[in-house]
C-alpha cells in the first residue's frame, strides 16, 4: 500500500534539506558542551579558556608568565581582557587562531598541554559574537617587532572562517605578548568560581605572576611569582604507547606510515617497541592471523607407527644409502622432540635433507621434501589407515593436556571422552596440517565438552573448559609464515583489529615521562606556602604510571592549620594538567578518593568515617598526563580509571602521613604545654608555701621545672667578669642549638663564637651540640653589668627553657 | 622498714619531723632536683615478717611521689600545704579530725591544693606518718571514729582537756563500759585485778558478756572492737599486753572478715603496716568462732558466699595468714562451705556462750 506513494520522492525531498554543517553552527546550538551553558558560567569559562592559552603560549617560549585579568561591565555586557607577556602571534596566525574554531597546534601531539583541542579561546570569541555582537579586539606583539598589531574580528558561522573588520598596527607597552578583549552577556554570579580559579591558577603555577582584576575587587588581587620558582621542565612529544590507540588510530598510522613490514611499523611509529618487543607482537599478531599448529607427540615405543619407514617409502630415485640416512635422521630429529607441530616436521625434513644433499651430493627437491613430510606426520597422527586408528593415538596424545588442565575429581572416564571427542575433531578437520586459531581451539573444545556432558552424565564448566583451551594452545606453535604486510594489513579491518589485539597482548615496558611535567613537591609546597597562610604543609609527587598507554603523574599536597577556615569540610582543590578544574566537583575522580581515604588514621575529623573531612585544611591533587581522561568535553572531571584513581590515593596517603605526624607531634606538644602551664602553677605555689614555712627565700625552681620537663635549660650566670651560659640537656636526644647573646659592651676570650656589632650591641653567636644528658658551658669575659639578652634556635619553645 | 628516717614513734617533736620534710622538698628545688617523695608501697604484697619485732612491716618496694607528673606535683603541693596547717596546729597545740582536715582544705586559695576526697586527705596523712616517723596522734589529728569501749577490773587515770581523771573500768562505768580515747598514750594504769584482755567483736555479744557478768567472774577485761579496731583500740590492747603483761584473745563471727579482724589486732593492717610496732600485738589468740568449732558444736550456719570463697582464698596467699592453723582453719572452711555469728553460739541457750564455750576454748588454749 505504502510503495504506491512513491517513496523515491521522498528521499528527493529530503535530500535538498540535507546539507553540510559548519562546526561553528554545531557548536552555536551546543554551547554547554564548550562550558558556556550560562552567563555565569561563560565568563568563567573565558577566563579560563584565555588564561590556560598564555600560559601555555609563555611556557614554549621559555617565558615566566605575567598574565592580567580584567573584568569590567560595560554598559549591559561584561568586558574580558586577558593580556600576557607571551611570544605574541604572527599577523597571519591571529585571525585564525582567534577566529577558527578547531585551529591549534597540540591536538597531534602527545605532549602534556593545557589546551589540546584548539577550541576554547575561540569558542569564547564566538560565545562573545554571539551575545553582545561585539567582534574581538586582538592585539599580538612578538619580540623584537616594534609595533604591534591589532585586529578586531568574528568568526563566519557558516564557513568557520575569521571575518576580519579591522586589521592594523599599533603601539603597545608591552615588549612582546598578547592582549585579547572580548565583550559578552554575562553576570558575576559565579564570583566565586572565578576568584577559585584565579587562586588556585596561582598554587598550582608559582612560576606565574597573576593579577586580576573585577568589578567588586577595591584593589587588583595580585599573585606573585614565588621566589626561586623556575619555569617547569620542558615536555617531550612522545610517539603514541601500544597500549594507548584505538582501531581507527592505528589504521590511519598503517596508512601514512613509510615502513614495509608491521615490524618495522611497530619499531618506527611507536614508543617503547623494539627488535624484541615487535617480535613479541609479531608471534601474537601470527597466532590471531594464522591461528597455531597442534603439535602432537612422537609414536611412542609401544605404537606401531615408523616414521623412517614411511619417509623412506615416500622418497623414491634418491639412492638407497641416501634415502636411509634421510629418513632415520628425520625419524631421530622427530623423536628429540617431545612434541611436533606440521611446520616444524617441514623444518625437520629441509634441515636433514640439506645434510643429505651435501653427504651424498644429490638433490632433495621441494616435492619430495614435501612428500616425506606429509609422510613423516602421517606416522605422528598414527599408525593405521582408518580415522580410528588415528583418533586412537591423538586421543592417547591429549589425554595428558586434558588431565593435567582439569581437577583431580574429574573422572577418568570423563576425560577419556573428552579427549577422544576433541581427537575426533582434529581427524576431521579440513586443514591436515591441524592450523586452528585460539577462538577454533576454543569451540572444538566446547563442542566436545558438550557431548561429553550429554552422553557421559559429566559436568564440563566454563573455567574447566578454559583451562584446557589454555593447556592445548600451550603446546601449539605458532607458525613462521610471514605476517601479513603493512599495506595489506592496512586494507583489511579484521587484520588491523588481530594486530591491535596483539599489541594490547603482548607486555611493553611503560611509556617514558619526560613528556609530563610534574610541578615537584617543592613546588607544590611553595605554591601552598604562597597563598594559603598555614601551619603545616605537605606535598608528594608520586612516579610516572601509565594508563591506556598514556603516562601519568599523580601530585599531592596538604595545607593546614593557621589562617585557613575551620568549622567545616577541608577544601580540595583538583588540577589537571596543570589548569584548575572547577565545576562538577562531585564527579571527579578526586573527589571520589578523598571521600573514601578514612582520614581519622590521619587525625583529620571526618563524621561517619567517610566522606570529605572536616579541618581547617585544604587538599589539592593535581593528575599531569600527556591525555588526561575527562568525564566530558568541558574538562571538568577527572574520569573513574582505576589506575589513576589508585595513583591519587597514594599521593594523597603519602602526603597526610606528613600531616599525621604533624598532627600527632603538635598534639604532644599540647600536652606538654599544658603540663608546663600547670606545673607553673603548682611548683611556684609548692616554692613559695615551702619557703613560708621553713622560714626561707623561696627556692629557685626554673632548673627543677626544665628537669622535670626533660626541657634544655639554657642559663646566664655572671662571676666577677665572667659570664658562664650553661646549657643542660635534659632530654632524651642530643640538641644542635644555636645560641646567641646579645650584650651592650664588648666581649673578650668568647670561645671561638662568632661576634657581630651592630649599632653598640654585641651579637655573640655560638653553636653547641650537647648530647642527651649532657651539659655544655660557654664561658667568656664582659662587663657583667651590662644589659644581655639570650635567644636559643634549634629546639621547640615547648622544649626550651631560658634563665638569665 | 627501709624509710631513710629511723622510726621512734611517740618520740620526738612531730612539727620539726614535718618541717625537716618541708626543708628536704626545699632543698631539693634549691639543688635543681625534682622534688620527690618516696613511700613503701602499701599492699599485701609489699609486707614482710619483721622477725624482731614479730610483727609485719613493709617490703622493700617503693612508690615514688614526684613533681615529674602534674599528679605527683599536686600530691606534693598539698603535702606542702598540709605540713604548714600540721606545723601550725600542733604550734597552738590544738587538734583536729581527718575530716576537718578534708574540709579545711577547700578554704586553701589554690584550687589545686585541694583535696578530692577524703581518701586522699586520709592517705597523705599516713604518707606523712610513714615519711616523718611519727603518728597521726603526735600531729594531733582524730579519727571521725572513736575509739571502742572497755569493760573490766581495770584502775586507770586518763588525761583530759579538762584535767587528770581516775576511773575504774568496772566500778566508775555505766552498762556501756570506758571509752578508749582518741590517744590512748594519755593513759595510765594505775591497778587491776585483770587475767587476761577479751576482745569481742560485735556489740550484741560484748553486751552478752557484760550481762552475764563474764568480766568479774573471770577477771576478765572485755574490749568491744566494734568491726575493724580503731588504731586507739588496737595500741590500748597492744598497751594491756605489754604493760599489764596479759594475755590477749580476740572472739569474733567464723567468717573471712572476722578473721581480718582478729588479722589486724595482731599482725596489724596493711595500710598501717609502718605503725604495726605500735598498734600489733602478735601474741593475740584467736578464740573463734573456729571452722573447728562450726562442726563440734553444730552451730546454725549460712553457707559461703562467693565474696566469702574469694576473701577466704585470698587470706591463704595473704602472708600474714601462712600459718599451719590458719591454713587448717580456712581449708575446712572451704571444705564445709559454712560460715556462723558469735550469737549462733545462743542456738544452746543464753549462758552457753559464758558457761560452756568460752571456758573450754579458753581452758584448751591453757588461758584458764
Amino acid at each position: 500500500m505504502q510503495s504506491t506513494l512513491g517513496e523515491s520522492g521522498i528521499a528527493e525531498e529530503l535530500a535538498e534539506s540535507q546539507r553540510q554543517i559548519s562546526i561553528a553552527e554545531f557548536f552555536e546550538k551546543n554551547k554547554h558542551m564548550l562550558g558556556f551553558d550560562s552567563g555565569a558560567r561563560a565568563l568563567v569559562t573565558a577566563v579560563k579558556e584565555g588564561v590556560d592559552n598564555s600560559l601555555d603560549a609563555c611556557e614554549e617560549a621559555d617565558i615566566l608568565p605575567d598574565i592580567y585579568v580584567e573584568i569590567s561591565e560595560k554598559r549591559d555586557y561584561y568586558k574580558l581582557v586577558i593580556e600576557d607577556n607571551g611570544p605574541g602571534i604572527t599577523k597571519e596566525q591571529i585571525p585564525k587562531v582567534f577566529g577558527k574554531l578547531l585551529y591549534g597546534s597540540r591536538f597531534h601531539k602527545r605532549e602534556q598541554n593545557r589546551g589540546q583541542q584548539g577550541i576554547g579561546i575561540s569558542a569564547a570569541v564566538l560565545y562573545s559574537q554571539l551575545t553582545s555582537g561585539k567582534p574581538a579586539k586582538i592585539t599580538s606583539r612578538t619580540k623584537g617587532s616594534s609595533e604591534a598589531e591589532y585586529f578586531e574580528l568574528i568568526i563566519d558561522t557558516d564557513t568557520n572562517e575569521p571575518e576580519i573588520d579591522v586589521e592594523e598596527t599599533t603601539t603597545w607597552e608591552r615588549p612582546h605578548g598578547t592582549r585579547i578583549e572580548l565583550e559578552m552577556e554575562a553576570n558575576m554570579r559565579a564570583r566565586q568560581s572565578l576568584h577559585e580559579y584565579i587562586e588556585e591558577t596561582a598554587v598550582v603555577n608559582p612560576h606565574a605572576r597573576v593579577e586580576f582584576v573585577e568589578p567588586s575587587l577595591d584593589a587588583p588581587l595580585k599573585f606573585e611569582r614565588a621566589e626561586n620558582a623556575e619555569l617547569p621542565a620542558e615536555t617531550e612529544e612522545i610517539r603514541p604507547h601500544p597500549h594507548g590507540v584505538e582501531l581507527g588510530t592505528l589504521l590511519k598510522m598503517l596508512e601514512a606510515t613509510d615502513s614495509y613490514s608491521i615490524s618495522g611499523f611497530l619499531q618506527e611509529e611507536f614508543t617503547r617497541v623494539g627488535q624484541k618487543t615487535a617480535d613479541s607482537v609479531l608471534d601474537s599478531f601470527r597466532d590471531r592471523h594464522f591461528g597455531r599448529e597442534m603439535a602432537w607427540r612422537p609414536p611412542q615405543v609401544h605404537e606401531e607407527a615408523d616414521v623412517a619407514a614411511a619417509v623412506r617409502a615416500a622418497v623414491s630415485n634418491k639412492g638407497k644409502e641416501a634415502t636411509k640416512s634421510f629418513a632415520v635422521a628425520v625419524e631421530d630429529a622427530i623423536d628429540d622432540r617431545d612434541r611436533v607441530a606440521h611446520h616444524e616436521v617441514r623444518a625437520i625434513v629441509d634441515a636433514e635433507a640439506d645434510t643429505v644433499e651435501a653427504d651424498f651430493d644429490t638433490t632433495f627437491g621441494s616435492t619430495v621434501r614435501e612428500k616425506a613430510t606429509e609422510a613423516a606426520w602421517d606416522q605422528l597422527l598414527g599408525d593405521g589407515e582408518t580415522d580410528a586408528d588415528r583418533k586412537e593415538s591423538l586421543t592417547s596424545d591429549l589425554y595428558p593436556l586434558v588431565d593435567e588442565a582439569t581437577s583431580t575429581r574429574k573422572d577418568d572416564a570423563v576425560l577419556q571422552g573428552l579427549s577422544e571427542r576433541l581427537a575426533a575433531k582434529f581427524v576431521n578437520s579440513e586443514d591436515t596440517r591441524h592450523r586452528l586459531t585460539r577462538d577454533d581451539l576454543a569451540d572444538y573444545v566446547a563442542r566436545a565438552a558438550d557431548a561429553t556432558e550429554e552422553y557421559d552424565d559429566a559436568t564440563f564448566g566454563d573455567t574447566a573448559r578454559e583451562n584446557v583451551v589454555e593447556t592445548i594452545w600451550d603446546v601449539m606453535g605458532t607458525v613462521p609464515d610471514d605476517p601479513p604486510t603493512v599495506s595489506s594489513t592496512a586494507d583489511d579491518r579484521d587484520a588491523a583489529s588481530e594486530l591491535l589485539e596483539a599489541m594490547r597482548e603482548t607486555d611493553i615496558m611503560s611509556p617514558p615521562t619526560g613528556c609530563l611535567a610534574p610541578i615537584t613537591d617543592e613546588l607544590v609546597l611553595s605554591g601552598l606556602q604562597k597563598e594559603f597562610d598555614a601551619d603545616f604543609y605537605a606535598a608528594a609527587t608520586r612516579d610516572a604510571s601509565v594508563h591506556g598507554g598514556d603516562p601519568f603523574i599523580v601530585e599531592a599536597g596538604i595545607a593546614y592549620g593557621g589562617e585557613l577556615e575551620d568549622g567545616g569540610t577541608v577544601d580540595v582543590m583538583r588540577f589537571a594538567n596543570r589548569v584548575p578544574l572547577v565545576y562538577q566537583r562531585g564527579a571527579c575522580a578526586t573527589t571520589d578518593v578523598v571521600k573514601s581515604i578514612n582520614w581519622r588514621n590521619y587525625g583529620l575529623d571526618q563524621p561517619g568515617g567517610s566522606g570529605i573531612p572536616n579541618g581547617p585544611a585544604v587538599v589539592m591533587v593535581h593528575v599531569a598526563s600527556t591525555n588526561v581522561p575527562f568525564t566530558s568535553e568541558s574538562k571538568d572531571a577527572v574520569a573513574n580509571v582505576p589506575e589513576i584513581e589508585s595513583e591519587i590515593e597514594l599521593a594523597i596517603r603519602e602526603a597526610a602521613r606528613d600531616l599525621k605526624s604533624y598532627l600527632n607531634k603538635r598534639r604532644s606538644m599540647q600536652q606538654r604545654r599544658e603540663k608546663q602551664n600547670k606545673l607553673a602553677t603548682i611548683l611556684p605555689e609548692m616554692a613559695e608555701k615551702l619557703a613560708s614555712v621553713t622560714g626561707n627565700d623561696e627556692p629557685e625552681i626554673d632548673e627543677a621545672m626544665a628537669r622535670i620537663m626533660n626541657n634544655v635549660l639554657v642559663e646566664r650566670t655572671v662571676n666577677g667578669e665572667t659570664a658562664t651560659v650553661t646549657i643542660e640537656n635534659n632530654s632524651d636526644r642530643s640538641a644542635d642549638l644555636e645560641v646567641t647573646e646579645i650584650v651592650g659592651a664588648e666581649p673578650q676570650d668568647v670561645n671561638g663564637a662568632n661576634v657581630v656589632e651592630m649599632d653598640g650591641e654585641w651579637f655573640i653567636k655560638w653553636s653547641p651540640s650537647v648530647s642527651s644528658g649532657e651539659t655544655a658551658e660557654l664561658e667568656y669575659r664582659v662587663d657583667t653589668t651590662a644589659p644581655s639578652d639570650i635567644s636559643v634556635e634549634g629546639v621547640e619553645d615547648e622544649k626550651l627553657t631560658v634563665q638569665s | 622498714m627501709s624509710t631513710d628516717n629511723d622510726i621512734n614513734y611517740g618520740e620526738g617533736d612531730a612539727r620539726e619531723r614535718l618541717l625537716a620534710l618541708a626543708e628536704q622538698f626545699y632543698k631539693q628545688f634549691e639543688e635543681g632536683d625534682v622534688p620527690q617523695l618516696q613511700v613503701p608501697t602499701r599492699t599485701k604484697s609489699n609486707i614482710e615478717y619483721d622477725e624482731d619485732s614479730d610483727v609485719w612491716v613493709y617490703g622493700d618496694r617503693h612508690s615514688t611521689r614526684s613533681a615529674k607528673t602534674v599528679s605527683g606535683a599536686q600530691k606534693l603541693l598539698k603535702a606542702t600545704y598540709t605540713i604548714d596547717f600540721l606545723a601550725q596546729q600542733l604550734d597552738e597545740d590544738r587538734s583536729s579530725t581527718l575530716r576537718e582536715l578534708y574540709y579545711l582544705s577547700e578554704s586553701w586559695d589554690l584550687d589545686e591544693a585541694q583535696f578530692n576526697d577524703q581518701d586522699e586527705s586520709n592517705q597523705l596523712v599516713e604518707d606523712l606518718e610513714i615519711v616523718s616517723g611519727a603518728t597521726r596522734e603526735d600531729f594531733h589529728m582524730r579519727p571521725e571514729e572513736s575509739g571502742a569501749k572497755v569493760m573490766g577490773p581495770l584502775l586507770l587515770r586518763e588525761q583530759t582537756n579538762r584535767g587528770d581523771r581516775e576511773i575504774h573500768c568496772q566500778d566508775d562505768v555505766g552498762q556501756g563500759g570506758y571509752q578508749i580515747p582518741n590517744n590512748p598514750d594519755t593513759i595510765d594504769f594505775l591497778d587491776h585485778d585483770a587475767e587476761f584482755v577479751l576482745c569481742v567483736e560485735t556489740g550484741g555479744m560484748r553486751d552478752r558478756l557484760v550481762e552475764n557478768g563474764f568480766d568479774e567472774e573471770y577477771n576478765t577485761i572485755v574490749v568491744h572492737l566494734g568491726g575493724q579496731p580503731a588504731r586507739a583500740t588496737r595500741r590500748l590492747i597492744k598497751r594491756f599486753h605489754d604493760e599489764l603483761e596479759l594475755p590477749v584473745t580476740v572472739f569474733t563471727d567464723g567468717d573471712p572478715w572476722s578473721y581480718r579482724i582478729y588479722g589486724s589486732v595482731a599482725y596489724g593492717s596493711i595500710k598501717s603496716a609502718h605503725l604495726s610496732e605500735y598498734l600489733a600485738t602478735p601474741e593475740a589468740r584467736f578464740i573463734g568462732v573456729q571452722p573447728e568449732d562450726i562442726v563440734e558444736y553444730d552451730l546454725p550456719t549460712d553457707p559461703l558466699s562467693d565474696s566469702d570463697i574469694n576473701a577466704l582464698e585470698s587470706e591463704l596467699e595473704d602472708p600474714r595468714f601462712q600459718t599451719d592453723y590458719w591454713e587448717e582453719q580456712i581449708e575446712l572452711q572451704l571444705d564445709i562451705g559454712k560460715k556462723s555469728e558469735q550469737q549462733a553460739l545462743a542456738s544452746h541457750g543464753l549462758d552457753f556462750v559464758t558457761e560452756t564455750y568460752l571456758p573450754e576454748r579458753l581452758e584448751a588454749m591453757g588461758i584458764l
